[in-house]
């Protein structure tokens, strides 16, 4: 795992108060205990922190965390880019 | 009051402490929970400033993350911490932990002004940094009702809870409301009380602003007393009917006997004497306490030149100079500072305690009489022992806003 989604999975752990152990990349959202109300926290913050706009139906619960992370990742790039 | 309604459970944070026993305990012991704090208004403010407050005593987020087993963090403003935190305590006194309360339970509790550490932050984000959002849980943190949200999610109150707002009132007309709930057989149990978390770098300017604040301490009826000192925190109290408390074999700490409420309906700032005065007659008439022996009686005291001479005066007019003499007065404002719409909540557990314990608490920061405030039975110095088996609860708001409450043991 890259050293950024290190950082997203902890700005993930913090927002929504989940414990760090949990938050394996195969697992689904909603499997991890990340609600509706927790996602919209989580991507507050990461928006905050890496200055980009995540779109409201960006991930579905049932995505595994691995795939938010790529996600995310994809958007940081784009706007590195 | 027809059915009679006992206190089968306390829970306080404060300056004092972070349970009632420790708040109980420093209280008694003069151990000041006041200390001079530095509040930084940040980058985008004018900086610092210094004033005296009764900050919370030690972490309630962690001492909660701790009794609960998981993490609380950040999802709650600290005002809804408060409430909790007391909520937690009192119902694991009163054997109410680890089921779900139903819908015979309510939750009442009151505070002044809402979440304002999240709203501070939230505009710091928007007129400060000029972010273009605010953080989406904004709404729900900030608003006045979500320590009763947050309480009824955790312990399963499904029956009626809500919130009550009377500035420094509030925690006592919740008190009030719990009671007449319980009285009016909407429940069977009640968790009442409030919390306040103003002492925020906006909060203290507010309260500056209104120059209602002291630099120096906060004096309850002493001469020289130049205002109030901010202090934050909550405290709840578990109110049962006496027959389901009984059937369930919980100990009773003590007994609600009534609340009584008025407002002055004259000046923002300014106390009149009559409503004061009514409040507490309701109160004690309800608890049969007007020609009781001795009552103590924990003031609203804040230390204001203002509400000081007028409660002294709304306690002689009650109960008549030689009466009032008998009654030990009490002002814990002086030691935890004022928790504004929680503190007839954290009041109450003190004096719960204190009846308990046969002891009054000294008022602190007295430097002599004030004649404007006439002849009072102060409790000073020292802790001072008291036959006293009832209480009454002063606490009155600006917008003349007025409550008293009368418990016994």
């Amino acid at each position: 795992m890259s050293g950024r989604d290190e950082e997203l999975i902890e700005i993930i752990a913090e927002e929504a108060l989940i414990d760090r152990a949990k938050l394996d990349p195969a697992a689904k959202l909603e499997d991890i205990g990340l609600d509706s109300v927790d996602l919209v926290s989580v991507i507050f913050a990461i928006e905050e922190k890496y200055g980009i706009e995540i779109a409201e139906d960006a991930f579905d619960r049932s995505d595994t965390l691995g795939v938010v992370l790529a996600k995310i990742d994809a958007l940081i790039d784009a706007k590195a880019a | 009051m027809s059915e009679p309604i006992v206190v089968t459970g306390l829970g306080c944070v404060c300056a004092l402490g972070l349970s009632a026993d420790e708040s109980w305990s420093a209280a008694r012991d003069a151990d000041t929970g006041i200390h001079v704090h530095d509040f930084d208004t940040g980058p985008n403010g004018p900086g610092v400033r210094t004033y005296p407050a009764g900050l919370v005593r030690g972490d309630a987020t962690a001492a909660l993350e701790a009794a609960f087993g998981r993490r609380i963090g950040g999802s709650l403003d600290p005002f809804a911490i408060f409430a909790l935190k007391a909520a937690h305590e009192a119902l694991g006194q009163a054997g109410l932990l680890g089921q779900r309360l139903g819908e015979r339970a309510a939750c009442v509790m009151g505070n002044g002004i809402a979440g304002i550490q999240t709203l501070e932050k939230a505009y710091e984000r928007l007129f400060g940094l000029k972010a273009s959002k605010v953080h989406p849980l904004t709404v729900p943190r900030v608003m006045v009702s979500a320590p009763v949200s947050a309480v009824a999610m955790e312990f399963g109150v499904t029956g009626p809870v809500f919130a009550t707002s009377s500035a420094c009132a509030s925690a006592g007309h919740a008190i009030a409301q719990g009671g007449a709930l319980i009285a009016g057989g909407l429940a069977d149990i009640a968790i009442v009380g409030g919390s306040e978390a103003m002492a925020t770098p906006g909060g203290m300017r507010s309260w500056e602003g209104l120059q209602a604040m002291s630099e120096s301490g906060c004096r309850p009826f002493s001469v020289g007393r130049d205002g109030m000192v901010i202090g934050e925190g909550g405290a709840a109290l578990v109110l049962e009917r006496e027959s389901h408390a009984a059937a369930r074999g919980a100990k009773v700490l003590a007994r609600y006997l009534g609340g009584g409420m008025s407002s002055d309906a004259f000046h923002w700032t300014q106390p009149s004497l009559e409503g004061p005065v009514s409040a507490m007659r309701q109160a004690c008439e309800a608890a049969g306490l007007l020609d009781a022996g001795e009552i103590l009686i924990s003031a609203h005291g804040t230390g204001t030149p203002l509400n000081d001479k007028n409660e002294a005066a709304a306690i002689r007019a009650l109960f008549g100079e030689a009466g009032a003499q008998a009654h030990p007065v009490i002002a814990t404002k002086s030691a935890h500072g004022h928790v504004i719409g929680g503190s007839a909540a954290v009041q109450a557990v003190i004096a719960l305690k204190a009846l308990e314990a046969g002891l009054a608490p000294p008022i602190l920061g007295y430097l002599g009489p004030d004649p404007e405030c006439g002849e009072l039975n102060l409790v000073l110095g020292e802790a001072r022992p008291i036959k006293a088996r009832a209480a009454l609860v002063n606490a009155f708001a600006f917008g003349g806003l007025n409550c008293a409450l009368a418990f016994g043991i």
